[in-house]
């Protein structure tokens, strides 16, 4: 089985895309969006130092927010289990962002810079040291670099008649993206999610096209969509590679 | 405590958008206008914030 897949962006940002995939089955599908879940490893926090710490909260509290921070990972420059030293110093009173925290490697650095970690009063300190690994989505859900990563298929809506004369105008509600009969790809949100917006006094024929699907892909900021889904695909391929080495006679 | 860096349920980063969605809603805007605003659009990330109460001011006397 060897074809190529026809890709088209529907939505393309940095850090929030929608992509039509044809031609893929759905357990292929089905694997891309895991491997972008839990194969594509990530920069997160993992060991804490607490230097001082008379915040209200307890140094676990904290080590639990500053492992959530994405961290930038430049995928070409590590290797899973390599670490980078970070650290964080504020005093109160003020509150202790993520853009405080230095990096020892400006590879790695929070991708967003004002995320809150600790409100500190008057008198109140944290210093501490922290060392960020890189390790896959797998391993723990901190690691994850794709967010709320899932897919949907494509729907072709086809006119099929007009609607009784005295048929009530009732909504038609659908969620995701349409190929009308011209070959057009619509986002539903363009007509508010409603077919009876978009099509007035008609009926309607809406099914799945087979072996399209539309993927929504977010991620975290640790890397761009294109990375996320160009290294998910490489995972699966990485893999297929090796069950091909292992059952060779 | 603190608003939650993540969203529970599907991990997308909230907390960086607490104080301006506090800040608005101190200027009396409406909270899913706030929210639609800052591009939190799941249900799961929008009642992080409705369900949100800083707790830092109330325990800090007892440190």
């Amino acid at each position: 089985m060897v074809a190529d897949f026809e890709v088209e962006f529907i939505e393309r940002d940095d850090r929030n895309a929608r992509f039509l995939v044809r031609g893929a089955s759905p357990a292929f599908a089905n694997g891309i969006r895991r491997a972008m879940i839990a194969d594509v490893p990530t920069f997160s926090i993992d060991t804490v130092r607490f230097v001082e710490n008379s915040s209200v909260m307890f140094d676990e509290m904290i080590g639990l927010r500053l492992g959530l921070v994405p961290l930038t990972t430049p995928l070409d420059d590590f290797e899973v289990g390599e670490t980078v030293t970070l650290a964080l110093d504020v005093e109160g009173p003020g509150t202790a962002y993520s853009g405080d925290i230095e990096t020892s490697d400006d590879l790695v650095e929070p991708a967003d810079d004002n995320i809150p970690i600790i409100e500190l009063k008057e008198q109140q300190r944290i210093e501490l040291e922290a060392d960020a690994v890189l390790d896959t989505g797998r391993e723990h859900a901190k690691h994850q670099g794709g967010v709320a990563v899932g897919y949907r298929h494509l729907q072709r809506v086809e006119v099929v008649g007009d609607a009784g004369e005295f048929d009530e105008g009732e909504p038609n509600i659908l969620r995701g993206v349409i190929e009308t009969e011209d070959g057009e790809l619509v986002a539903t949100d363009e007509f508010d999610h409603d077919l009876a917006e978009r099509y007035p006094g008609k009926e309607l024929a809406v099914h799945d096209v087979p072996g399209a699907f539309v993927f929504h892909v977010e991620t975290d900021g640790s890397f761009s969509v294109e990375e996320l889904v160009t290294r998910a695909a490489e995972s699966i391929g990485a893999r297929a590679a090796e069950l091909e080495t292992k059952v060779a006679v | 405590m603190m608003i939650p860096v993540r969203c529970f349920t599907c991990g997308k980063v909230i907390g960086e958008h607490w104080e301006e969605y506090q800040a608005r809603l101190d200027d009396g805007e409406d909270p899913a206008e706030v929210l639609d605003d800052l591009g939190v659009t799941r249900h799961c990330c929008r009642r992080m914030f409705v369900s949100h109460k800083d707790l830092v001011d109330v325990v800090s006397p007892y440190q």
